[in-house]
């Protein structure tokens, strides 16, 4: 917790610590020591949360108000100068210059395309339509990706206030949120804002006493990865099977019921109020010359610090790995991260110090996406990385076009090949024929980007798969069939992992060393887990 | 796939043309136009598999790669826009390399049984992989296999409806069946179910594929995974052969192909031949299935005459023998004026003319008619009628009307192809379709607004339309209140109180109309076979001269039959239009000089025994018109009845001489279909057994009584050529007609309305005799609405006993969702349970009473 307007940070706060903080802290300005931050290099207690690495380094627009204010008050999110942006825009502004703060900001849409949000509506804006809407995308679907959900859990209006700016620029007068299944909290709380918005006449007719008016509807998805994608999305809105259609028509120009519509996703909107409160210059000046702003991340697996981050584009991966993160847990080496989603790719140590934005990202084989971000340590395996996107894919490929349907099928099916130690080399180049043909030939961009977690993982640690390979050995020992348990001298006989077994695969007398018995043994790592000796090699 | 194509939707109203290169030529297509049609239109083949000139494209197969310069990556032609400037390389390196791995896709998952499957050799994946795929693949995964109760089998065969059947393991999910059948029939019985690799086509839950365009999804499959029960292992398809042929059953008469074999001299199947003029190559199931009535086994194989009581089998001699005797007798003992003759207009114009001849030049009378179906037809008919049967009308200008009003018409059952050119030009065109109907029908499904009207207030609604044009001052009209004296009401208000709709909702069908750019509209047969038919023609002119409708677009009552309009044109009418007689009188030298009889004049004289012959052409007078008992009355007083048929009926049971016709696959014949297009039917077979063509049945009885019909063919073939190019001369009326209406009363102990059609699977009565046909829908029910059935607390499947003044039938109950007033159906299709039991031919509205029987 933070305590302002000191910016006093405490950590691992229980119930039990309120009242000693009330009488300590807030009554006598006594730090207590306990709760204080401990850094986790240098061992030293910081006191205030802006001087650590994982805030300072940060910059937080999309975000700004996240864990200070109640995000079911619509009176705490006025208060933080919140729809001062909307009645600047309905009162004082044209929709065309609307358009025009947003284009010169460089805004992009951080759903994952990187489109120029300015120009999309622009666009949108100039086809004559008796029509016109505006959608917003919170259908998150990367494993381990929680930006967007954040922010409709944690700051409903600011997403909503920036559909109302779009809506205005465009013409809108209807608006749609798309908000996945698995998001109750985000959808209770996206309704309850726009009641709040409606009571107090922020929705609906002539709002703000002007002669806008605009309605927004919350629409669930089912669950379904494909649905993040513009079309599949627009017909899911629609009650119809989200499914891509073919791309020559732009969804800009033929839509939502096929009126032009404009789709952002949560994020971007989110970040459009700041724009126009504070200036297209203002945002301009963050970040890259052409991936301006922040870009919000989450920032998970074998790092220290794991959770919600802003940065600045143009920061490196080193930066954020190592500053924001702390470092790899258990100071092992790093391996590779994987940014952008199933669909993204995973880069290794070598490209750690580029720059974070749309375009450097997607020439070295990965792509921002929509910002999850997955450290890897030297235990993971590269394949079975690969293995298990592609799974994810194959599962949510909508089955629409061939090369998606059939082709991811196969690629999947050819890593568990090799993860299983029966490929040949001629596998690989299989694999790497037919991520063409899929990256050629397929429809919409899950198909188009499907093989990336092969093709990047390939790219940069081809000799872990051609260990799987000629070695039939997999280097971070993960891969079952290709790994065996084997106990050392290090074993005390202490019997805790004969208990933890399962399967009866360990046998040993007390202080005597244990036997793993090969046939049994199902590797399933229970013993490795209870092992308080290191007496246990994987190999 | 080898035709082309202009594209449904990409028919854009503008005229921009783009200029691209395709294969190093040049063309010039329309803006909108697709990379695959620009190139299909000058003839550069590109595979596909999910692509099909009628639906939306979407660009699921990528078996139609080509490479455009300029642009990264290959391009599905089919979901590329042609633009200027574009270079496309259909034939690269590239282009040859993504369709390879294509097809290696597909065939990952798809069994080679095709040693055994139906669809072998006519089978668009074989061909396919034939021109442009792999001998090996590189993949040796198992493939994918559906597996249904624990059995694992190439033949995963399930049954999704009454005739099709599904093999979801060669299904290579082009999805064309799913889209055919919700763009283009808007049914939503089969679907696509799982997602990704898994995913499958299948019926919908609970449901059965038993919509009456189902055969379609079996055409359209590019593979065998859907067949039906029809064609499915009676024979290989490169063993048949393809004779040209239209449908005898839709007055549109869509293109047909009789696939047949030579040597057994039998018909296999039946599918569409496109004319996007007529039926966009969708057939409805009763074209499709029903071909099967001509190898029906209960076709009459010889001649019957009647002895003693008993019809026996004869030779045509001995037949002929006994007309030549019967007739003469009759003819020179009472006259001429005592035979009349009825024949089917679904028979072809060959005979049509030939039975008019015979009847007018050889037996001299007038009394000839085609029109058996229909009720109390006045004595002469009136121009208001006949002209609006014989404006000019194209099936094709319903795409682009904007506003599309159909009257009185349950479509789907009279007229599946319209129906679906109407659900096209609401899909593809946006237009706006505005349906009356005297009671709810389903094929209202693709208006905006249905306006369901008092039964029997046709020509209220007609004039409440009327007069909410004049009195909302959405036209100008020199002299409304001649108007409102001819409608009989001064208000529209009071018109719309008389029908039970809202006034609103009519001035909203009134402003579509008065700004529509183009308009179609099609008065239909719960109209046209109204006793008051000519009233309401009437009022329909009234419409039309208000609303100026013809000037800008078209109107037209539809003719029902395959060549109802041929039988208009050639006259075969006791007193047609006066050019027509004119022309018959130069053709023929001499105009009989007798009453002109109708169908209903003709009965009530065979029942004053005035009457005492008769000839039936290919029709069955006791089923079809609609007073069974005065029908059958009529007909037993009979002297003598030669009836030429298909099969026995009941009418046949009564005649005196019964003679075999052939089926329309057995002679070359022409139909006029209702735009006045004349089509060619080629003769697929041999005629069957002893039967003949019906004109020479015709020629043969002239023969015996001394008189040679034509000279020759070649005469016969001038003689309908003259005709048909006649124009009928009359024109619209010039002045306000007297409509009048008056409310009928009916007793109080019958009170439900019953309306009569024909069921969306069959056509007439014959249709019984086609098995697939039966398999969708084997007998007679009557269909009620929920409210209805609640009243008289009957549910689905119990029997009903409907009985009229005159007649009592019991049939099943079907409960239907979209009938929503007291009004209860019955098809006429059903020889077992005969529902013109119930009507009597001088009412307007024919009423029952309802019971459930208890059993």
């Amino acid at each position: 917790m933070v305590i302002e307007p000191d910016g006093l940070f405490y950590t691992k706060v229980k119930p039990k610590d309120v009242s000693e903080i009330i009488e300590k802290t807030l009554e006598k300005d006594e730090i207590i020591d306990r709760l204080l931050y401990t850094d986790p290099v240098s061992c030293e207690k910081e006191k205030n949360y802006n001087k650590i690495p994982f805030y300072s380094r940060q910059k937080r627009i999309a975000l700004r108000n996240l864990g200070k204010i109640r995000p079911n008050k619509i009176d705490d999110y006025i208060a933080g100068g919140g729809y001062q942006a909307l009645a600047r825009v309905l009162t004082e502004m044209s929709p065309e210059e609307v358009i025009k703060v947003i284009s010169k900001s460089g805004l992009r849409g951080r759903g994952g395309g990187g489109f120029q949000a300015g120009r999309k509506w622009q666009t949108c804006r100039n086809i004559e339509s008796d029509v016109h809407y505006v959608i917003c995308n919170g259908d998150e679907g990367d494993p381990g990706a929680f930006m967007d959900r954040a922010i409709m859990e944690g700051d409903p209006h600011s997403v909503l206030e920036g559909i109302m700016i779009a809506a205005y620029a465009i013409g809108a007068r209807e608006g749609y949120i798309y908000v996945r299944e698995e998001y109750p909290l985000a959808i209770i709380h996206l309704q309850k804002a726009i009641d709040n918005c409606e009571d107090v006449g922020m929705l609906g007719d002539s709002i703000l006493g002007t002669e806008f008016s605009f309605r927004i509807r919350i629409a669930r998805g089912a669950g379904a990865f494909v649905c993040g994608e513009s079309s599949a999305l627009m017909k899911s809105v629609a009650g119809e099977v989200g499914e891509p259609r073919a791309k020559y028509i732009r969804s800009v120009v033929k839509g939502f019921y096929d009126k032009p519509t404009v789709l952002n996703n949560v994020e971007t909107f989110a970040n459009v109020p700041a724009i126009i409160s504070n200036g297209a210059d203002w945002f301009k000046k963050i970040g890259t010359s052409k991936s301006t702003g922040t870009k919000a991340f989450s920032l998970v697996g074998k790092v220290r610090n794991t959770g919600l981050i802003e940065v600045p584009m143009g920061i490196t991966l080193r930066e954020i790995i190592y500053d924001i993160g702390g470092g790899i847990l258990d100071d092992r080496p790093f391996k590779a991260v994987q940014t952008g989603g199933p669909s993204g790719g995973c880069l290794p140590e070598s490209k750690l110090d580029l720059p974070v934005d749309f375009d450097t990202l997607t020439e070295a084989g990965s792509m921002m996406g929509s910002g999850g971000m997955i450290v890897m340590d030297d235990k993971t395996c590269m394949v079975d990385v690969a293995k298990y996107f592609l799974s994810f894919l194959v599962k949510e490929s909508c089955g629409k076009c061939v090369p998606c349907r059939e082709g991811l099928y196969q690629l999947h099916a050819l890593a568990v090949k090799i993860s299983e130690g029966r490929a040949t080399e001629g596998d690989l180049d299989k694999m790497e024929k037919l991520s063409e043909v899929i990256v050629r030939g397929s429809l919409c961009g899950l198909g188009k980007s499907g093989p990336n977690p092969f093709l990047s993982t390939v790219r940069y640690f081809r000799d872990e798969y051609l260990a799987h390979i000629r070695d039939k050995r997999c280097p971070a020992g993960v891969c079952r069939e290709l790994i065996h348990y084997e106990i050392n001298d290090k074993c005390t006989g202490c019997m805790a992992c004969i208990t933890a077994c399962a399967y009866d695969a360990i046998s040993g007398k007390k202080n005597e060393l244990h036997v793993i018995y090969q046939d049994k043994c199902t590797k399933c790592g229970a013993c490795v887990a209870v092992c308080n000796y290191e007496a246990i090699d994987v190999t | 796939m080898a035709e082309v194509a202009k594209k449904e939707g990409s028919t854009s109203r503008d005229t921009k043309t783009v200029t691209l290169t395709i294969d190093g030529r040049s063309v010039t297509v329309p803006k909108g136009t697709t990379v695959l049609e620009a190139a299909l239109s000058v003839g550069v083949q590109i595979p596909t598999f999910c692509w099909h000139p009628k639906l939306k494209s979407i660009g699921a197969c990528r078996m139609c790669y080509v490479e455009i310069e300029k642009m990264p990556k290959l391009q599905v032609s089919c979901a590329t826009e042609a633009a200027d400037g574009m270079i496309v390389h259909t034939d690269s390196d590239l282009v040859k390399r993504g369709r390879r791995a294509v097809l290696e896709f597909i065939l990952l998952n798809h069994p080679l049984d095709c040693p055994t499957c139906d669809k072998g050799g006519d089978c668009d994946l074989q061909n396919l992989t034939f021109a442009h795929g792999y001998d090996d693949s590189r993949f040796d995964f198992q493939k994918r296999r559906f597996i249904e109760d624990g059995v694992e089998s190439t033949f995963d065969d399930l049954r999704i409806g009454p005739e099709i059947i599904l093999n979801r393991n060669r299904c290579i999910h082009c999805y064309k069946c799913v889209r055919a059948n919700k763009e283009a029939f808007g049914e939503y019985d089969l679907g696509a179910f799982e997602r990704g690799n898994v995913t499958e086509i299948n019926a919908a839950p609970g449901q059965q594929v038993d919509n009456p365009f189902s055969g379609n999804l079996v055409e359209i499959c590019p593979v065998g995974a859907l067949t039906n029960t029809d064609w499915r292992y009676k024979i290989r398809v490169w063993l048949t052969q393809t004779v040209a042929s239209v449908c005898p059953y839709t007055s549109s008469g869509s293109n047909i192909l009789f696939f047949k074999e030579k040597h057994q001299n039998r018909v296999y199947r039946v599918t569409g031949r496109r004319n996007d003029d007529i039926d966009d190559g969708w057939l409805p199931d009763i074209t499709r299935y029903g071909y099967q009535i001509i190898h029906s086994e209960d076709r009459l194989r010889t001649p019957l005459i009647k002895k003693e009581g008993n019809q026996e089998t004869a030779t045509w001699d001995e037949a002929l023998a006994v007309i030549e005797k019967r007739l003469g007798e009759i003819k020179d003992k009472k006259g001429c004026v005592c035979i009349g003759g009825l024949i089917d207009p679904s028979l072809d114009n060959a005979t049509l003319h030939s039975f008019s001849k015979l009847i007018r030049r050889t037996l001299g009378s007038n009394n000839v008619d085609f029109r058996i179906d229909y009720r109390m037809l006045p004595k002469t008919s009136s121009d208001n009628y006949s002209i609006l049967t014989s404006r000019p009308f194209r099936i094709a200008d319903i795409d682009n009307s904007d506003v599309i009003i159909t009257f009185g018409s349950d479509l789907l059952k009279e007229h599946p192809n319209e129906y679906l050119r109407i659900r096209k030009a609401c899909n593809f065109h946006d237009s706006r379709v505005f349906s009356l109907n005297p009671y709810a029908v389903k094929s209202a499904d693709v208006a905006e607004l249905e306006l369901v009207y008092g039964i029997g207030a046709d020509e209220a609604i007609i004039a409440a339309l009327c007069l909410a044009g004049v009195e909302e001052k959405l036209v100008s009209i020199p002299n409304p209140d001649q108007l409102k004296e001819a409608t009989g009401f001064a208000l529209m208000t009071e018109a719309a109180a008389v029908c039970g709709v809202e006034p609103d909702q009519i001035k909203i069908v009134a402003r579509a109309l008065a700004k529509a750019r183009k308009v179609t509209l099609i008065a239909g047969e719960l109209v046209t076979r109204s006793r008051d038919r000519e009233n309401i023609a009437s009022a329909l002119c009234n419409l039309n001269r208000v609303f100026g409708i013809e000037e800008k677009g078209q109107i037209a009552v539809l003719s029902r039959y395959a060549n109802s309009m041929g039988a208009r044109k050639l006259g075969v009418l006791p007193d047609p239009p006066a050019v027509v007689k004119s022309e018959l009188t130069k053709l023929w030298g001499g105009w009989p000089d007798t009453e002109p009889r109708n169908t209903d004049s003709m009965l009530v004289n065979m029942k004053k025994e005035e009457i005492n012959g008769l000839i039936v052409m290919g029709a069955d007078p006791i089923m079809l018109y609609p007073d069974r008992e005065f029908a059958c009355e009529g007909l037993e007083k009979l002297d003598f009845l030669i009836v030429c048929d298909l099969f026995e009926s009941e009418t046949t049971a009564l005649a005196d001489v019964v003679l075999p016709i052939c089926s329309w696959a057995e002679y070359p014949g022409e139909y006029v279909n209702l735009e006045g297009r004349v089509q060619q039917a080629n003769q697929a077979i041999k005629p069957l057994y002893e039967s003949r063509p019906g004109y020479e049945i015709v020629e043969l009885i002239a023969d015996r009584l001394g008189q040679k019909l034509f000279e020759s063919d070649e005469v016969r073939r001038i003689e309908i050529e003259k005709l048909l190019e006649v124009d009928n001369g009359l024109s619209w009326p010039d002045s306000f007609v007297n409509t009048g209406w008056t409310n009928e009363e009916h007793d109080d102990e019958f009170t439900v309305p019953l309306a009569v059609g024909d069921d969306p699977h069959h056509c007439g009565h014959r249709t019984e005799k086609a098995s697939s046909l039966v398999n969708f829908c084997g007998e007679a029910y009557i269909e009620i609405s929920p409210g209805l059935a609640a009243n008289y607390q009957i549910e689905e499947g119990d029997s009903v006993r409907v009985e009229s003044p005159v007649g009592k039938i019991i049939v099943p109950v079907r409960i239907s969702d979209f009938l929503d007033n007291d009004v209860v159906f019955i098809p006429r299709n059903f020889s077992s349970t005969p529902v013109t039991s119930l009507l009597m031919r001088k009412c307007r509205v024919d009423r029952v009473k309802i019971s459930k029987v208890v059993s």
